[in-house]
């Protein structure tokens, strides 16, 4: 609906999708010249350490803020839980290949399950509040949730749990990569389904939702469970990729705040806005941070941007490519008075 | 055929009785028509038969199998479709987006895809008068327009009853001619429908039965002229001062403000 009612793509969409695909094209075949084959024949290095810990971030929080989206934008809860759900997929794969000694690619595949049963249980109650009490209340599950493994002791309480180490960065940049990939998938087959629909009706209405016809509890609980699966699958990459995982590494409400505000500033509730928020957030976080004495600008700075995104363009920078000219002064009048109300 | 009996039906809310005590049945092709001074019941008694609400006391029955207390998602799919007062559209959609919600998920019978129900909502809208508008964002819709569009969400449900919550209130003359039109043209095929109305002009013009309601309780039930005549019903709008001196030519003006003599 957001994304599906441009009649007529303007010249600044098709720019943006050419650029998109062009990089798109880059950051995947680039880490490709890393490879000793293409180093023997002469191929420049066109990715470094440092440009796989980025790009394998920026992945990861792409997969984030699109299940965000699922539950925060489409829906229209605003969960401050999430990070429950990534903390719970790395302890998933942590557990699994640390202490039973399972391979990679089997806890894997059980990290965004446990994740997604997690969600349906803390869901089928918290779902019933709405506004900021449900945001309130997934916080406070966020937090609870790191504490409890906190003070766990087989699950290595404080000190935390020690993976054995993987050393491959291109593999797991693909990994991720693909996680983004599922992640952009699920979120345009959500929107083109009878399911998505009815996210999209809980959202502007919930009320006129469940007298059309739509069960709202069902819905709500099925996109909280699928952006918790996508969130721990995230979580349980994670784990192996940085091989320690802790209370602080993957259940940090910082983290949490990040997703949303890359959902929000990319443009909550369409396919490819947490995509764009959440490239374009990374890189700058990235920047900010880079000169050491001067990490304390990239809070500042991201405030100001959030605050700046949410007045002048509320639905996302996303929106900029929807078609009819929105650099427009007339455009930034008009969302201002929307903001305003 | 019976469609809906309500029986007994009670809601308190804290120490209010908003409903204390109604009984009515709705035939297939009637038109009933609900009215009574403000908080006598009337929205409360929507929801409570949609489902929004569950009744403390009484019984709701569809086709004589209770739906009392049953989710508003499932009343809805055995066939009942209501629309609200305050209208409740779905903002950020466009008129055909907002109608396509009801024709997805409102029907019983078989599941759309959001293409099939894009195109029934366009038939729908048509009847209502909407047609022209049907690619507007809701947000350009003026009031009128908005109580079409709740009409135009609930019949693309193709429901077998429609509860209408007063879509004429806060209409001009003009309007509420234009609305009365459309609610005829919905009866014309044959539909089954409750109205909530303080315009007395509908309730005569298209209502074959008319029920009172005052303080939660079935006052006067019966053919809508026979009703509005009725001494009880002035004495509920206008005060029983009122009632004694009109007798007996009178007719209860359309906006019942509750006790104006006291």
């Amino acid at each position: 609906m957001n994304t599906g009612n441009r009649h007529r793509p303007g010249w600044r969409r098709r720019v943006g999708l050419v650029v998109a695909a062009l990089a798109l094209a880059f950051v995947v075949l680039a880490p490709l010249t890393s490879i000793d084959a293409a180093q023997q024949a002469g191929l420049p290095l066109l990715t470094d350490k440092l440009w796989f810990r980025i790009a394998t971030t920026v992945a990861m929080f792409v997969v984030l803020a699109s299940g965000w989206n699922i539950i925060g934008g489409l829906t229209g809860y605003a969960s401050f839980g999430n990070i429950a759900f990534f903390g719970l997929g790395a302890y998933t794969v942590g557990v699994l290949v640390a202490d039973r000694g399972w391979p990679f690619a089997l806890a894997l595949l059980v990290a965004p399950v446990v994740a997604a049963a997690f969600a349906l249980i803390v869901g089928l109650p918290l779902l019933r509040l709405r506004g900021h009490y449900f945001a309130v209340a997934t916080l406070g599950v966020g937090v609870a949730v790191g504490e409890v493994i906190n003070n766990t002791g087989q699950l290595g309480a404080s000190t935390g749990l020690f993976l054995p180490i993987v050393r491959s960065d291109l593999a797991f940049f693909y990994l991720m990569l693909s996680a983004a990939a599922v992640a952009v998938l699920t979120t345009w087959i959500i929107l083109r389904t009878r399911f998505g629909y009815g996210l999209l009706a809980i959202r502007e209405n919930e009320e006129a939702a469940a007298v059309i016809g739509v069960n709202t509890t069902l819905y709500k609980v099925a996109a909280f469970c699928i952006a918790a699966a996508l969130t721990g699958l995230a979580g349980g990459i994670f784990a192996q990729w940085s091989s320690f995982i802790n209370q602080e590494n993957v259940f940090a409400i910082s983290d949490n705040v990040q997703m949303i505000l890359m959902a929000v500033v990319g443009g909550a509730g369409t396919v490819l806005g947490p995509v764009a928020g959440a490239v374009a957030l990374e890189l700058i976080i990235q920047t900010l941070a880079g000169g050491g004495t001067s990490a304390v600008y990239s809070q500042v700075g991201l405030g100001v941007l959030l605050a700046a995104c949410v007045i002048f363009i509320p639905r996302g920078v996303i929106d900029f490519f929807g078609g009819r000219s929105r650099l427009s002064l007339r455009y930034f009048r008009q969302t201002l008075r929307e903001t305003s109300a | 055929m019976t469609l809906l009996t309500v029986r007994e039906l009670g809601k308190r809310f804290g120490g209010v009785n908003a409903l204390a005590g109604v009984s009515f049945g709705v035939e297939e092709g009637d038109v009933l028509g609900i009215i009574g001074p403000n908080g006598a019941g009337k929205t409360t008694l929507l929801n409570c038969i949609s489902g929004l609400y569950r009744p403390d006391a009484g019984d709701i029955q569809w086709e004589a199998a209770s739906i009392s207390g049953m989710a508003p998602y499932r009343i809805a799919r055995l066939g009942i479709g209501r629309t609200f007062q305050i209208v409740r559209p779905f903002p950020s959609m466009t008129v055909r987006e907002n109608t396509a919600i009801g024709a997805l998920f409102g029907r019983p019978d078989r599941r759309l895809q959001p293409g099939a129900a894009l195109a029934e909502a366009d038939d729908v809208l048509e009847l209502v008068g909407l047609g022209e508008k049907r690619h507007y964002p809701v947000l350009r819709l003026t009031v009128p327009d908005r109580k079409r569009l709740e009409v135009a969400r609930a019949l693309a449900m193709r429901p077998r009853l429609l509860l209408l919550d007063e879509v004429m209130a806060g209409l001009n003359d003009v309007e509420v001619e234009q609305a009365l039109q459309m609610v005829r043209r919905v009866r014309e095929r044959g539909m089954t429908i409750v109205l909530i109305e303080h315009v007395m002009k509908v309730i005569v013009g298209i209502c074959n039965r008319a029920l009172v309601l005052n303080f939660g309780r079935t006052l006067v039930e019966g053919p809508p002229n026979e009703v509005l005549k009725d001494k009880r019903v002035i004495e509920a709008y206008l005060g029983q001062r009122y009632a004694r001196d009109q007798e007996p030519k009178a007719y209860p003006p359309p906006e019942g403000e509750g006790n104006k003599q006291g």
